[in-house]
């Protein structure tokens, strides 16, 4: 059964377990590839990750010369290929949300690849396997379905894509209720 | 002036028109140039290594594979960007440290790594030195006579070179050439497979014919050759024969995989100095200003290449603000993302990103 990561971004407490797990995952030697903010810094205490979207159309891939982003066959778009990747640093201005991340000393590009290893044999990736607020979630489709139908529909408030995403995306993202006064309907 | 130049473009359309793609015309250069270099080193053919003519065939298949997938290549809108400017800015002075540094001494590599960088040097020089070697050998670019006197005369390109006592030093490297760069290969991809096995990050997105095949095509080529050596000395030939047929063979085959699989970065990563000198000139020219709170993060050439290259893909990201996403910092682009989700303008509260490296 194909499994996504889905963010229901308000259930951030930032408390950075996500930020910790990454730096442990197989390959991505004890540094982490994601980001969590503080949505109004000096006002209150909400969070929210930003992960890799995992876009259909990745403009990272896109726009790599050395064709080292490769896109796995469940949809993952992995990190740069240590020994095709020529440090131009293009992905890291093309990217929509400001993902990949570069490394000047290694002369090397590095980002989110879902844990491959992991979610290749429908393992949840780090991230989602030590989120204890249920921000970060492994779900099947159908699911993702359900969650949709708790909600409030057809009032513009779930949206898993567009217009708050640049484009389709394989990670599923559910927008947050509380920060725009409307309360869930669990 | 103008003339002259439409007529140039004129004939050098004709002489492309000739061929029927890029692939066909580079393939023919190729091969002729191949053809003539051999020609002149042989003195006309005559001093034609026959035992070596499958590598010949197999170097040829292996022209055609590389500038099949190469070609290809090239034509992708961003490589192509990279190629035609870094082309141009080959004349700047830190070409020669860049070069040095990226494709001799891999101190990038080094910075992934000591083991990596050991293994690596081992591999690639390996690798690198086999074929200085080999290559003049198998189209008759350099061989070797011997004078009565015991007398060794290195001859290349049909022009006597060195004369050296067949006991001596020299002679001795240059039997030995192949072994020892033979071990320097087993070694290095002895600690690739080790590596494999310890580390789980090779083990990662890794399947069978882009990352094992070409550890075991080189671990086959090597040891096959150093079999060829020990039944020389020690069998006095026994088995030679057939163990030259499987050398010969495992060479050909990777020659022919090479640019389809891992092996493709060999030909392929000298375009990172490439891209080196194209950051560090137009960085010279101007930087990109954030749009948001006005960090200088890429030089505005760059900023501009990426937004031509991601429109070729039908790919362009407004904001609503009027300008392209590529011309926000990151940081300020990851906050403006999180403004779009909450609705609250996070990217324009000017305090820095906060502990993002989970280190508590
Ligand atoms: C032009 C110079 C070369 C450059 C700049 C280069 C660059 C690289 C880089 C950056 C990597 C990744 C290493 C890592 O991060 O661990 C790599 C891997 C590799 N290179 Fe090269 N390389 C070159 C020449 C060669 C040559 C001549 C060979 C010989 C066949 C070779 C064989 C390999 C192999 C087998 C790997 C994979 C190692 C593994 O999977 O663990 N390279 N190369
Ligand atoms: S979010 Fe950015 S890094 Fe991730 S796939 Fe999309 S373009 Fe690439
Ligand atoms: S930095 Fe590396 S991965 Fe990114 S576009 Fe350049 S070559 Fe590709």
């Amino acid at each position: 059964m194909k499994k996504r990561l889905y963010l229901e971004l308000e259930n951030c407490i930032g408390c950075r377990s996500c930020l910790a797990a990454c730096t442990q995952c197989g390959g991505h030697e004890e540094r982490n590839r994601n980001y969590v903010y503080d949505v109004n810094p000096l006002v209150n205490r909400q969070t929210m990750p930003l992960m890799c979207l995992h876009c259909e159309n990745p403009a990272c891939a896109r726009s790599c010369p050395a064709q080292a982003i490769q896109i796995h066959e469940t949809g993952a778009v992995l990190s740069a290929l240590v020994e095709k990747c020529i440090g131009c640093q293009n992905c890291t201005i093309a990217c929509p949300y400001g993902i990949p991340k570069f490394d000047q000393e290694q002369n090397l590009m590095y980002k989110c690849d879902l844990c491959i290893d992991r979610t290749k044999d429908g393992i949840p990736p780090m991230c989602a396997s030590v989120c204890p607020s249920n921000t970060l979630q492994w779900l099947t489709d159908e699911e993702i379905e359900n969650k949709k139908k708790q909600f409030n529909l057809d009032n513009g408030k779930w949206v898993t894509s567009m217009p708050y995403l640049e484009g389709e995306t394989n990670v599923k993202v559910n927008l947050p209720g509380i920060l725009q006064g409307i309360t869930k309907l669990f | 002036m103008q003339a002259k130049a439409a007529v140039n473009q004129k004939t050098g359309n004709t002489l492309n028109n000739a061929f029927a793609s890029h692939f066909a015309k580079s393939m023919f250069l190729s091969v002729t140039a191949l053809a003539i270099l051999s020609f002149i080193g042989t003195r006309m053919f005559t001093h034609v290594d026959l035992n070596l003519y499958g590598y010949m065939v197999g170097t040829i298949v292996f022209i055609g594979g590389f500038f099949y997938r190469f070609i290809a290549w090239g034509e992708r809108p961003p490589t192509k960007l990279i190629l035609k400017k870094g082309l141009k800015l080959l004349k700047r002075k830190s070409t020669p440290k860049t070069s040095v540094e990226h494709l001799a001494t891999y101190n990038f590599i080094w910075n992934r790594g000591i083991y990596r960088w050991t293994q690596h040097v081992l591999i690639g020089w390996g690798c690198i030195l086999s074929c200085f070697v080999t290559f003049p050998l198998v189209f008759g670019w350099m061989y070797f006579t011997m004078d009565d006197n015991g007398h060794y005369n290195i001859i290349a390109m049909g022009m006597k070179v060195m004369t050296v006592p067949a006991d001596g030093i020299i002679a001795n490297l240059s039997y030995n050439a192949l072994n020892i760069t033979a071990i320097m290969v087993i070694a290095g991809v002895c600690m690739a497979l080790y590596r494999r096995l310890k580390n789980m990050q090779a083990r990662a997105e890794q399947n069978f014919l882009y990352d094992f095949m070409p550890l075991y095509m080189l671990l086959l080529v090597s040891i096959t050759g150093l079999a060829l050596t020990f039944m020389n000395i020690f069998l006095h030939g026994a088995g030679q024969p057939a163990m030259s047929l499987i050398h010969q063979w495992s060479v050909i085959i990777t020659l022919i995989y090479l640019p389809f699989g891992k092996l493709a970065h060999i030909p392929f990563r000298p375009m990172s100095v490439l891209a080196r000198n194209y950051r560090e000139h137009y960085a010279e020219q101007g930087m990109k200003e954030c749009k948001v709170c006005g960090d200088q993060f890429v030089s505005s050439e760059q900023s501009k290449d990426v937004v031509d290259v991601l429109g070729v893909n039908d790919i362009e990201f407004k904001a609503k603000e009027g300008h392209h996403l590529a011309e926000m910092c990151l940081p300020c682009r990851r906050k403006y993302r999180i403004a779009q989700f909450s609705g609250f303008p996070t990217h324009e509260v000017k305090v820095k990103e906060a502990n993002q490296n989970a280190k508590g």
